[in-house]
């Protein structure tokens, strides 16, 4: 459904915007450079006319000046026009790709974000769709700008004389095509390492800083240090590397085009001698071609951001890619879901956590509609694991998972689970648009009832009431205040198999009393399944103890 | 009231302005020289360029007179002419790279030297650098905001002072042809300081507000991104994509009502640019026409001197242009600046003794009005006074504020304080702290291990510990049975922060790194906060089992299977006053 991102196509939703910008930016260009060539010919055709003093006021020095004057004008508002204009577009197609990629993450059913890649994998994810605005922008523009302004140039020489335009086209050609493209095979290899360098040079900064104290107290962080430092170097040396390609290129540049301005006056002065062609011209030609650095400098660059552009393209596409293949092998199975009441039943249930070294072995659960169960047991004994099978987000390795007779995994259970794991997120916003995700039409008085039900609603009026800012990951706010603040968001989901991981923590006794009383009350209907590593003495529940 | 209020915050704000620059400056100093070198390149590669113009101009002098009046092109443009131009065409170019080389170097080595210093900070800090921030923060000072510094060392130190040099040697050169298009010039030149201000501070707020947007946006959306798994299973994945696009609307309006404003700027000096150019060629073209309103029939600059000053006009605005491009990384070298204030102003405290220590028996501990402080002058710890036997294992208790970890890292010699810690008879001030260092097995909240094997792990106490060695701690430990287990064994990797064993599990691995340096004290610093109870209380037992015959010192909130030390203390209960 979603088809990898390509540079090509990143800008045809907003053609409308880049070919203005690409027209004004042309024409600035275009300005700057005539700007230079008209003013060379008028003051050299008013010296020939000065020289005779009948000649200088039958001289037409109204057109010229208006068109001096014309060129600096559309040069100044050009260059404004063209900055607001690649600026919108850019900003739009920033805007395009994150709903893009937002979208195909979004699709991803089997929550395995997590698992696979890390903070810092999103970390580079949002940093990569930062980058590819260079393609446009360091790489497209800049070269659909120099071959317009090259190619005009040699049609000007051509057109003032076929031997100017032999004579410049070479040193043109180097500095336009021949050097750029030299850059092109080393400056993308440099580009494609530069986030992977980067990468393994933030580990070791982040290692090493976490290991400082123990090392400086066995005297090993000498050596970790240096290492440290080393990473740092092979990352700045790589950086620095591109940064003397691009200044190489530039100085290649230079040379070609003073090579062609040297063809071009060596031949010129002939033609001139020969009267083959005026000086004025001969002037404007030269002046033109002394502006036309400005176009072609940016090219030293280009691969390089080209290279930035597509290494980005590549790891944005490789991370939809596995997130599609995964939603396209769940939208297939168009599977009914389950209705109340709900039995939920394992059978000589075992599993385990991929890498780790023990689970639960051989559960054996009946529960049906109305019922609760309470899993205790040390840490590390598996209760994580078995409610991570119960909320059908893990695979069994033996037994059997039935709701309602039927196996789980042949149910839809999207909307009938509700399950509060060991990590959750905390957005960092509101306490009342944290517990509007799961229903946005919720009433302030629902969302204060729910607040007291996980006996949060004091606190909450301590702080900022429903305003309470929860900062990123919910920085302000304690984990078992976190915790229950999720608890409060999947209570508004209403679902009728609920799955809880430790809701108690942080809690005394009696409000630990208030709110499992308060769970019950609501999950009534329903099953309401709890891991604590409390002791939680109260009547009519099913127990089940890890051990 | 409100006006001194102002003034105090104007006060402050220059006083971090002065010290921004201060340690700028600081930063900058030991590449001077490479800076210098590239500022001289520059300048040459001007003077170069009005050489070069004037080259030009004379040989359209020599063309046009043997043209008009039928004299030799190389009365005015020889062959000397024609070679100093291909020089100027050719070295022009390669003074320019030189500045280039000469400024990126000056970047790379001066990043490599602030980054060293930093990390060395830090060491000397040692646990005491979480006051100023999470690993996790501090890196990124450390990665990200020194490679801030890159743009402000290598592009825009040198041309700050060519933005004053280039437009004086010009109007120089101007001035020979023609003293009034040099004053003009010159007249334009104080306005270079005020759009310098002008286009500086519009850019550096604009800029500041829109990278603060920026990461605004990147944060929210990041925010949304890393919760992928909580929204799907909430259903809000619409909500959420709702907001995304439009708070990416949002922020593009908003944006760009920024940008059209300090866009202005740029457009001005590109107006000076253009203006420049034409209105020389004009008053040149004219004044050669002989009909300037003012001066009718009279030649005010000759044709060489017009060729010449119009040839040298678009490089007059040229590096203001450059500057107001780069003038953000000014602004972004300032902010990663006033990040690593902090850092960059830490006093490091050195360990002062010298004497060798060498402990055969577990040591006598003596705290004797003991105190410390803060730089700032808050009391971490108040007088406290405190007495531990050899082989004695106590147990402290403290309020979060109390001063346990001040005390800790003092005893660990990381912190200045003033009173005594004598260790048997010595005092600690006088002991070499890497000696001291060998004889304390210290133990924090967070157990620390790299990406590695077990062994590596282990190792990391005790590089040359043997295997039989390792197994042995292990086996003290209870790891043995489940190392044994593995079918890697000792070369099981274990991820980034022990990612793949329990956290009980790396408890005791970090027991067994501790019992590897076979040390005669133990500094616990609440070894099993992150544990529960059960979990614990395992670990304590395990600790008394291995820790007889030492002096022990344990920090906890968690009391449960701590029954064997020998005395519990509540630090507050320690204060003498």
């Amino acid at each position: 459904m979603l088809k990898p991102i390509r540079l090509r196509s990143l800008l045809r939703s907003r053609q409308s915007s880049w070919n203005l910008a690409l027209l004004l930016g042309a024409l600035t260009l275009f300005s700057a450079i005539a700007l230079l060539a008209t003013s060379g010919w008028f003051i050299t055709a008013s010296a020939i006319a000065g020289l005779v003093i009948s000649s200088s006021f039958t001289f037409d020095y109204f057109r010229p000046a208006a068109l001096i004057r014309l060129f600096a004008i559309v040069r100044t508002a050009g260059r404004y026009g063209e900055r607001l204009t690649s600026h919108h577009a850019t900003l739009s197609l920033l805007k395009d790709l994150r709903s893009q990629v937002f979208q195909a993450l979004t699709l991803n059913k089997n929550n395995s974000l997590k698992n696979t890649s890390s903070g810092a994998t999103m970390h580079r994810l949002v940093a990569d769709i930062d980058r590819l605005d260079r393609f446009p922008l360091q790489f497209l523009a800049p070269w659909i700008w120099s071959g317009l302004i090259v190619v005009l140039y040699i049609l000007f020489a051509y057109w003032l004389q076929p031997q100017l335009a032999l004579a410049t086209s070479f040193g043109l050609l180097m500095a336009w095509i021949i050097i750029p493209t030299l850059g092109f095979i080393r400056g993308r290899k440099l580009a494609f390492h530069d986030v992977h360098t980067a990468e393994v040079r933030r580990e070791h900064f982040l290692e090493s800083l976490s290991l400082l104290t123990s090392l400086t107290l066995w005297h090993t962080w000498d050596q970790q240090q240096q290492d440290t430092l080393n990473a740092d170097k092979d990352y700045q040396t790589q950086h620095h590397q591109q940064r003397q390609l691009i200044s190489l290129l530039t100085l290649l540049q230079q040379l070609a085009l003073a090579l062609s301005l040297g063809g071009l006056l060596w031949v010129g002065v002939f033609l001139v001698n020969a009267t083959l062609i005026s000086v004025p011209w001969l002037l404007a030609a030269a002046l033109a071609l002394l502006g036309i650095h400005e176009a072609l400098a940016p090219l030293a660059s280009s691969f390089i951001g080209l290279g930035q552009s597509q290494a980005a393209r590549d790891r944005i596409n490789q991370l939809i890619q596995a997130q599609e293949s995964t939603a396209q092998l769940k939208a297939h199975s168009d599977t009914p879901r389950p209705s109340a009441p709900f039995q939920l039943q394992t059978q000589q249930l075992s599993a385990c956590i991929p890498g780790a070294l023990n689970g639960p072995k051989h559960i054996n659960i009946e529960l049906h509609s109305g019922q609760v169960l309470i899993i205790t047991g040390a840490s590390g004994i598996g209760k994580t694991t078995l409610l991570k099978v119960l909320a059908n987000t893990l695979a069994p390795n033996q037994g059997q998972y039935l709701i309602n007779q039927r196996p789980a995994t042949d149910w839809q259970l999207d909307e009938c689970i509700g399950y509060l794991p060991q990590q959750f997120d905390i957005f960092d916003r509101s306490l009342a648009s944290n517990l509007r995700l799961a229903d946005p039409e919720a009433t302030d008085e629902q969302l204060w009832q729910v607040l007291e039900d996980v006996a949060l609603a004091d606190w909450a009026k301590q702080q900022n009431g429903l305003d309470t800012a929860l900062g990123e990951y919910g920085a302000q706010i304690s984990g078992g205040q976190a915790r229950r603040i999720a608890l409060a968001r999947l209570l508004l989901a209403q679902r009728p198999i609920l799955l809880v991981d430790e809701p108690f923590a942080g809690l005394d006794s009696a409000s630990s009393h208030q709110v499992l009383k308060a769970l019950r009350q609501r999950q009534a209907q329903g099953i309401l399944i709890i891991v604590s590593h409390h002791e939680m003495d109260t009547p009519d529940v099913q127990r089940l103890h890890l051990a | 009231m409100v006006s001194s209020v102002n003034n105090t915050l104007e006060q402050t704000e220059q006083q971090l302005k002065r010290k921004l620059r201060q340690q700028l400056k600081s930063i900058i100093t030991p590449q001077a020289q490479r800076l210098h070198w590239a500022l001289i390149a520059a300048v040459l590669a001007t003077l170069l360029f009005i050489g070069q113009s004037w080259l030009l101009a004379q040989l359209f002098v020599g063309l046009l007179d043997s043209i008009h009046t039928g004299s030799e092109l190389s009365a005015a443009f020889d062959l000397r002419h024609a070679i100093a131009l291909t020089l100027c065409f050719t070295l022009r170019p390669i003074a320019q790279y030189i500045r280039e080389r000469l400024s990126q170097a000056a970047s790379f080595h001066a990043r490599i030297q602030l980054r060293t210093r930093l990390l060395n900070t830090l060491s000397n800090l040692g646990p005491e650098r979480q006051t100023l921030g999470s690993d996790g923060v501090l890196s990124t000072q450390l990665l990200e905001q020194v490679d801030a510094l890159d743009g402000y060392i290598s592009r825009y130190y040198v041309q700050l002072y060519l933005v004053l040099i280039t437009p004086l040697l010009i109007s120089v050169a101007a001035f020979y042809y023609s003293p009034l298009a040099a004053i003009l010039m010159l007249m334009t030149a104080p306005l270079v300081p005020v759009f310098m201000i002008l286009v500086g501070s519009a850019a550096s707020r604009s800029s500041q507000q829109q990278m603060a947007a920026m990461s605004q946006l990147s944060g929210r959306f990041l925010d949304w991104v890393r919760g992928m798994p909580t929204l799907q299973h909430l259903k809000a994945t619409a909500l959420a994509q709702h907001d995304v696009d439009s708070s990416a609307s949002q922020y593009r309006d908003t944006t760009m009502k920024v940008l059209r404003l300090a866009f202005l700027s740029g457009a001005v000096l590109e107006l000076f640019s253009s203006l420049a150019i034409a209105l020389v060629a004009l008053y040149l073209g004219l004044g050669l026409l002989g009909i300037l309103p003012w001066a009718k029939g009279i030649t005010p600059v000759p044709y060489a001197g017009a060729l010449f000053i119009l040839l040298l006009a678009p490089e007059f605005y040229a590096p203001l242009r450059q500057l107001g491009s780069d003038y953000h990384a000014k602004a972004e070298a300032e902010g990663a600046i006033e990040e690593l204030l902090p850092l960059l102003e830490q006093h490091t405290w050195q360990h002062p003794g010298q004497h060798p220590l060498l402990l055969e028996a577990a040591p006598a501990i003596r705290l004797e009005n003991l105190s410390i402080t803060a730089h700032n002058g808050r009391i971490r710890l108040p007088k406290t006074k405190l007495s531990i036997a050899a082989g004695e294992r106590i147990g402290l208790y403290g309020e979060s504020g109390s001063g346990k970890s001040s005390l800790l890292l003092a005893l660990l010699g990381f912190i200045p304080y003033t009173g005594h810690i004598l260790i048997n008879q010595d005092s600690l001030l006088d002991l070499r702290r890497s000696d001291w260092h060998r004889q304390i097995g210290y133990l924090s909240q967070q157990p620390n291990f790299k990406r590695g094997s077990l062994a590596d792990n282990l190792r990391l106490a005790h590089a040359n510990a043997t295997d039989s060695q390792l197994y042995q701690v292990l086996a003290d430990v209870d790891l043995l049975s489940l190392v044994k287990k593995l079918p890697q064994g000792l070369d099981t990797p274990i991820g980034e922060r022990g990612l793949g064993l329990s956290g009980g599990q790396l408890s005791r691995l970090a027991i067994a790194q501790l019992l590897l340096r076979d040390t005669q004290l133990w500094l616990l610093d609440e070894p099993t906060a992150h544990l529960d109870p059960d979990t614990s209380a395992k670990i304590h037992t395990l600790l008394e089992k291995l820790s007889r015959d030492k002096t022990l010192i344990l920090v906890s909130h968690q009391w449960q299977g701590l029954h064997w030390l020998d005395r519990h203390l509540d630090l507050h209960e320690l204060h003498t006053h």
